[in-house]
């Protein structure tokens, strides 16, 4: 009932080659990207992405957006942490999209920020499948595992 | 068109991105065809209906609904006639408002409603005990009803993009029972007998309509008069989703109460311990 995170290749422990799938309407939350690289190429559908300002310290308003723009098929995205954060979206309500992603190094962990108070909140992140099988849904300690 | 009705074996039919939603977009008499008793999965999105189109209303059978991207204004209260349905998809059209009837769908699992103008959720929603997944995000919510928190099979919930109140808002505007409520109430909490000979059948419907004040302390009652307050569920600062209550008189106090509110009898720290199971399951539920 969520985008679906099915990995197709760990890179002997040097990257994560991933692959999204985005039903309709599905976004990600705003989260940053653990002090590594991430590509994202668009394989079907578009995906809008807007980047958000880190918040301040102890902020308590609302996180200022920076840029957005919608992703067309082919289009290819890079992000860090020193660019900032962002937050991904299928924002068509007929059709799904696919996207391709790179992270160097891997991570299996990041935070979430809550949009109205710039709140943050660490998450483990989980795939849906790993090289084509489906990840059984045991603890969550041994779904993160990139 | 009307060929299609008599195709007794067709579960899945796709026609999104069309022009259809003038009179006439589905054939009459769909529910009673062949058609409407094979068919499991419908889906018309990126369409032109205004209004979901009643001829699909009987089709028993349906499993999963999707007419995203449409023109919708509203839900129309018979959508509770698709018995089966356990998908509902009505992202980004222009509805304002969801009938309670909405509620009474036994099998629904999925429901998305993102990207319309939402102003409130009826607290009957809480009935659907199948829901696993409320998409809301992007309406016109600023509360939601304090019985959200009884979805317990809920996993997923998104409200971003919702303008939801940050601040604690009191409702100044108390209008003061009326002497039938009041008489309504007194009969209730002190259980005065009655029986259905003893009143005129307006005054036993309405004695029927009472509802329970949520405040544990006071196990009273009210009719028509209520005070509205909106409570905040706190999770650990970092998310504060703010719940309406209907109390029955300003004094008192809901069961939701702020970490800060000590708790004085066993009754309470009870509903409050339940409040905060309750907080604790929502937190895990929220998307961000």
């Amino acid at each position: 009932f969520r985008y679906t995170r099915n990995l197709v290749d760990s890179g002997n422990g040097k990257f994560n080659l991933m692959i999204l799938c985005w039903g309709e309407g599905h976004g990600s939350s705003i989260h940053d990207h653990t002090d590594s690289h991430c590509f994202m190429k668009i394989l079907q559908g578009n995906l809008k992405e807007t980047l958000f300002e880190w918040p301040e310290k102890k902020g308590n308003g609302e996180m200022t957006k920076k840029s957005e723009r919608v992703l067309r098929e082919n289009q290819c995205a890079y992000i860090n942490d020193s660019i900032g954060l962002h937050r991904v979206e299928n924002i068509s309500h007929t059709e799904s999209a696919v996207s391709l992603h790179l992270y160097s190094p891997p991570f299996d962990s990041c935070n979430t920020f809550d949009q109205r108070t710039g709140h943050k909140h660490k998450v483990k992140m989980t795939f849906y499948s790993k090289f084509g099988e489906r990840t059984l849904c045991v603890s969550m300690g041994s779904l993160a595992k990139g | 068109g009307a060929e299609l009705l008599a195709l007794p074996r067709l579960r899945t039919l796709l026609a999104k991105n069309n022009r259809l939603g003038g009179p006439g977009s589905l054939p009459k008499g769909l529910g009673q065809a062949p058609l409407g008793r094979s068919l499991r999965v419908l889906n018309l999105s990126g369409n032109r209906f205004a209004e979901v189109p009643p001829a699909l209303l009987g089709l028993r059978g349906l499993q999963s609904l999707s007419l995203g991207g449409n023109r919708l204004h509203g839900i129309p209260p018979d959508i509770q006639e698709l018995r089966s349905l356990e998908f509902l998809y009505l992202g980004g059209n222009f509805i304002t408002s969801i009938p309670p009837e909405l509620a009474n769908l036994p099998s629904l699992s999925y429901l998305v409603l993102c990207d319309n103008k939402i102003q409130s959720i009826p607290p009957q929603l809480a009935q659907l005990h199948s829901l696993r997944s409320l998409s809301l995000h992007n309406n016109l919510l600023t509360y939601l009803p304090r019985e959200i928190l009884n979805l317990v099979h809920l996993e997923e919930l998104s409200l971003r993009g919702n303008p939801l109140v940050v601040r604690f808002v009191r409702d100044l505007t108390y209008n003061p029972p009326s002497l039938q409520e009041l008489a309504g109430r007194t009969i209730k909490t002190r259980n005065v007998p009655y029986a259905p000979s003893d009143l005129p059948e307006n005054l036993v419907r309405y004695l029927s309509l009472a509802s329970n004040c949520p405040n544990p302390k006071c196990g009273g009652v009210y009719f028509d008069s209520c005070v509205r307050q909106i409570k905040f569920v706190d999770f650990c600062g970092k998310y504060r989703l703010p719940l309406m209550h209907y109390l029955c008189s300003p004094e008192c106090s809901s069961p939701c109460s702020s970490a800060s509110q000590s708790s004085t009898s066993q009754s309470e720290s009870d509903s409050e311990d339940e409040a905060s199971v309750a907080a604790r399951r929502m937190q895990k539920v929220l998307l961000g």
